[in-house]
């Protein structure tokens, strides 16, 4: 054989070799940079159409606890970092479960108001309603109004809320593949929109309606207040 | 002029070695891919087989703080650096290069053999990346084999 053969043989080597180095960096280049350009969505997309209340209340999509057709709603806007809000998911609204959702007398209906979305908010009500995909929305709720000061100061919060989804034993791959993605960005979007269309300035901003009427802003997140108001709508 | 194991003659490089080195460089890619999703830089991973997630999430995709693709990763490079340098022909003869070939092989192999038993037995979940690393670990060892007729010198 060759000298000039076996350099013919080392020359192609190098070719089919270089083209396969190429066509898998480039594989590995696009896989990280769709992670860059298209992974989790942290922060509220923007929605056609919102200038249009009724077509706003139609996108903005709550997560509701209670039978459907239940006389009264109460309406809760809320923020995964708001202390008030942890206090009124926390405290008050076991109590309202208690006496008028499991009773059948209202639904709760939570509308997500991440206030400031680039501090993790926007992503955990995300979280939230990706757990809300395996059936325990409000268990993962609850857990990041227990954990608020704790996620807040993480950095990696994909992580922290990954490990959470553990914790509630949650199917890992498939709620990874949600927050890793743009899933629920439009609803969550949209409820953040409505809230600042009604020109609800804090959080937890409750309101109170029944059977299509106009529903009724609370002047706190009290359960006498909410208690009050309910019993008022029912006609007691 | 004695033939080299593998094919060729002693200026011909040794066929066996390219294809070490390309089933390597697969190797490299795969577990570079693998790292970039334990370290957070990419979605989630591509999985047309099995539940690579569940793989990747489990205690074992990591060896202390060390990601388990990192080792691949290591071990893929040296093995693909050592069969492009044994086709240089001033080292085309080297005993280093032939023993190098194996015991890579032979400990990719091993590792690769543990993590395969790891998902079968521990984790009970497949993930298809880490079955072609184990693939083509076990083919570079396999075409590392005709290394055995060089140790001895003859190139």
């Amino acid at each position: 054989m060759s000298n000039g053969n076996a350099g013919g043989g080392l020359r192609r080597f190098y070719l089919i070799f270089a083209i396969v180095a190429l066509v898998g960096i480039g594989s590995l280049g696009y896989a990280v940079g769709s992670k860059v350009l298209g992974g989790a969505v942290t922060e509220p997309v923007i929605l056609e159409g919102t200038d249009d209340l009724r077509r706003l209340t139609e996108l903005a999509v709550p997560v509701v606890s209670g039978e459907e057709d239940a006389p009264v709603t109460i309406i809760v806007f809320g923020d995964f970092l708001c202390g008030h809000c942890a206090t009124f998911s926390l405290r008050i609204r076991p109590l309202v479960e208690a006496e008028f959702v499991e009773t059948g007398q209202a639904k709760l209906a939570f509308y997500d108001f991440p206030l400031n979305p680039e501090t993790g908010t926007f992503l955990a009500a995300r979280a939230a309603r990706c757990a809300g995909d395996q059936g325990k929305y409000w268990e993962y709720h609850d857990h990041l109004y227990r954990t608020q000061y704790t996620w807040a100061m993480e950095r990696d919060k994909l992580g922290f809320f990954q490990s959470y989804a553990e914790d509630l034993d949650l199917d890992s791959g498939e709620f990874r593949g949600c927050l890793n993605s743009d899933r629920h960005a439009p609803e969550v979007s949209a409820n953040r929109e409505l809230a600042h269309a009604l020109g609800l300035g804090g959080t937890p901003s409750v309101l109170v309606g029944s059977g299509g009427g106009m529903n009724r802003r609370l002047a706190d997140y009290s359960f006498e207040t909410i208690q009050a108001a309910v019993h008022a709508l029912l006609g007691r | 002029m004695t033939e080299a194991a593998g094919g060729g003659s002693a200026q011909q490089p040794p066929m066996n070695r390219m294809v070490v080195a390309v089933l390597a460089l697969l190797g490299l890619l795969v577990s570079l891919y693998m790292l970039a999703h334990a370290m957070g830089l990419t979605g989630e991973v591509i999985c047309g087989l099995g539940d690579c997630e569940t793989v990747q999430n489990s205690r074992f995709a990591w060896v202390g703080p060390v990601p388990t693709a990192a080792v691949g990763t290591v071990g893929y490079l040296a093995l693909m650096a050592l069969a492009i340098l044994g086709l240089q022909p001033s080292i085309q003869g080297s005993r280093i290069v032939p023993l190098g070939l194996l015991l890579g092989g032979v400990i990719g192999v091993a590792f690769s053999a543990y993590l395969t038993y790891l998902e079968a037995f521990v984790i009970h979940a497949w993930c298809q990346w880490c079955v072609a690393s184990a693939l083509l670990i076990l083919l570079a060892f396999l075409a590392s084999l005709p290394e055995l007729r060089r140790i001895g010198g003859s190139p």
